[in-house]
C-alpha cells in the first residue's frame, strides 16, 4: 500500500507489535485505533506497526496500522455510498458499497423508508419518483437496525440523494434540479431525488 | 500397546522427546489471498488449516444477531483422509459438533467483539492430519488466521494439550499418548495476563495432581506464545518489506 511504504521511508523504522503488547500508559498517549485499554495501560489489539501522532496540544494518539486496511463496518451518522437492488411504495432496498471513501469488500444492506427520502412534505414521497433500481445514491446511516429489519438510511438532506442514474434509454442522466434529472440521448426528464453536487466536485 | 512406554526410564518418550518439550512447530500465515485471514500450522505431525472471513453482515437468520457485538461461528472439521482409517463423516458429527463450541467459547474470550455490533465473523479450521491434540492446533492456527484478517484481540491465544504419566506431566500430547491411557487436559490460555479461556478435560485424574498438570499446561502454552509471536514477528517483516520494495 503506498500510504504505508512512504511513512516507513520518511520515519525511521516503526516498531512492531502483535496482539497483547503492552504500549505505553494511559498517561503518556491518548489510546486510538487498533489498540485497547486495561488497567491503566494501553496494549495493542491488531499485528502491525505502532504509529504516534501529535494532534494538537495534546497527548499524542497511539494507534496500531497494518498494511491492509480492515475491514469497516457502516457506523450511525456515516455516508455511505449504496446502489437501489428494488423498490417498493413504502420503502427502497439498496446494497451498501462505500464508507465514505473505503470501498467494502462485502455488500451490506440497507432500506431507505419512505418517509427519509426528504426532508419536507414526507408523506407525499413517492418512492418510485425518488429512486429506481440501478441508481447510486448517497444517504447516510441512522440506524444499524434490529432483529427485523437492516441498516437504516436516509437521505432527507440537500447533499444525500441520488448522484448517477441511468435512463430508461440507457445513458447516463444529467440533474437539472433537485427533483429532476434529464438523458442527454433522449431529452427525456425523469424524476428522481437528485443529490446537490458540492461546487468543487463538479468539472469547470 | 503393553510393550510401549508412555515414558522411559531415562525420560524420553515414544517419539524421543524429553517430558516437557513441545513437538516441532511449522507455520505459514497468509496462504490464501481469497479469504480475509488464513493460517497453516503443522505441530509435529498434526496439521491443521485455519480460514477467517469477516467481520461481515449476518448471513442466514438476522434474528441471531447481537446488538452490541460480533458473533463468533466457528466449525471445526477432519478431512477424510486424516485418521489411519478414512473418516466416515468428517462434519455434523458429535465430536466436531462439541470442538466447534469449543472453539467458538475459545475465541469470544479473546476477539474485540464489541467493536462490531451487529455483524459475525466465521472461523473455519480444517484438520489435514491428525497425531493427537487436534483441539490445540486448531487454536493455534485460528489465532494465526484471526491475526492474519486483521481482528483486534486482546491477546494470542495459546493451546497445548498435556497428560499425566508416571507422575510426570508430558506436554503436546501426540495420537499414541492420548489412546495410551493418559489422562489428558487441554489448556487455552492468554498468555500475557495468564488468563484461562478454556480448559477441558475428560480423563480421571486424582485431585491432587491437578495443580501439578494445570502449571505444566501453562508453562507449554507460554512455550506455544513465543513460537506464535516469533512467526507473526517474521510475517509483519517479509510484508513490509515487500511495500518497500
Amino acid at each position: 500500500m503506498g500510504w504505508l511504504s512512504s511513512l516507513l521511508e520518511n520515519m525511521s523504522p516503526m516498531k512492531l507489535c502483535v496482539p497483547g503488547d503492552k504500549l505505553c500508559s494511559v498517561e503518556d498517549c491518548i489510546p486510538g485505533t487498533g489498540v485497547y485499554l486495561r488497567h491503566g495501560y494501553i496494549y495493542s489489539s491488531l499485528a502491525g506497526y505502532v504509529l504516534r501522532k501529535n494532534e494538537g496540544e495534546e497527548l499524542p494518539v497511539i494507534s496500531v496500522v497494518r498494511e491492509t486496511e480492515a475491514q469497516l463496518l457502516p457506523d450511525v451518522g456515516a455516508i455511505v455510498t449504496c446502489k437501489v437492488t428494488s423498490i417498493n411504495p413504502r420503502f427502497a432496498k439498496v446494497h451498501i458499497l462505500y464508507v465514505g471513501s473505503t470501498p467494502l469488500k462485502d455488500r451490506f444492506r440497507g432500506t431507505i423508508r419512505k418517509e427519509d427520502v426528504r426532508a419536507t412534505e414526507k408523506d407525499k414521497v413517492e418512492t418510485y419518483k425518488s429512486f429506481r433500481p440501478g441508481d447510486i445514491v448517497l444517504a447516510k446511516v441512522i440506524s444499524l437496525g434490529d432483529v427485523q429489519s437492516n441498516y437504516l438510511l436516509t437521505t432527507a438532506e440537500n447533499e444525500l440523494g441520488v448522484v448517477v442514474a441511468h435512463s430508461e434509454a440507457g445513458a447516463q442522466m444529467v440533474p437539472i434540479s433537485w427533483c429532476e434529472m434529464q438523458c442527454p440521448l433522449t431529452h427525456a426528464k425523469e424524476f428522481r431525488k437528485v443529490a446537490r453536487v458540492q461546487p468543487e466536485y463538479l468539472d469547470a | 500397546m503393553a510393550g510401549l512406554e508412555l515414558l522411559s526410564d531415562q525420560g524420553y518418550r515414544l517419539d524421543g522427546r524429553k517430558a516437557t518439550e513441545l513437538r516441532k512447530f511449522q507455520a505459514r500465515m497468509g496462504p490464501f489471498a481469497q479469504a480475509d485471514g488464513s493460517a497453516y500450522l503443522e505441530q509435529g505431525n498434526t496439521k491443521a488449516l485455519a480460514v477467517v472471513y469477516g467481520p461481515h453482515e449476518m448471513r442466514g437468520s438476522r434474528s441471531r444477531a447481537l446488538h452490541d457485538r460480533a458473533v463468533i461461528n466457528c466449525q471445526y472439521s477432519m478431512a477424510t483422509f486424516s485418521t489411519a482409517e478414512r473418516k466416515r463423516r468428517p462434519h455434523g458429527d458429535r465430536k466436531s459438533t462439541e470442538m466447534s463450541l469449543h472453539l467458538k467459547q475459545t475465541f469470544e474470550a479473546a476477539v474485540m467483539t464489541q467493536l462490531y455490533p451487529r455483524s459475525q465473523i466465521d472461523i473455519y479450521v480444517k484438520i489435514l492430519q491428525s497425531d493427537g491434540g487436534n483441539y490445540s492446533v486448531c487454536v493455534n492456527a485460528a489465532t494465526l488466521a484471526v491475526i492474519d484478517a486483521g481482528i483486534p484481540m486482546r491477546d494470542y491465544v495459546c493451546a497445548c494439550t498435556v497428560g499425566f504419566v508416571d507422575e510426570t506431566p508430558l506436554a503436546d500430547l501426540c495420537y499414541a499418548e492420548e489412546s495410551g491411557g493418559v489422562s489428558s487436559l487441554a489448556l487455552a490460555l492468554l498468555p500475557r495476563g495468564g488468563q484461562i479461556a478454556l480448559l477441558q478435560m475428560d480423563a480421571r485424574l486424582h485431585q491432587d495432581h491437578l495443580e501439578t498438570l494445570m502449571e505444566a499446561a501453562m508453562t507449554a502454552c507460554k512455550g506455544v506464545s513465543k513460537v506464535l509471536d516469533e512467526v507473526v514477528r517474521q510475517h509483519l517483516r517479509e510484508a513490509s518489506m515487500l511495500t518497500r520494495e
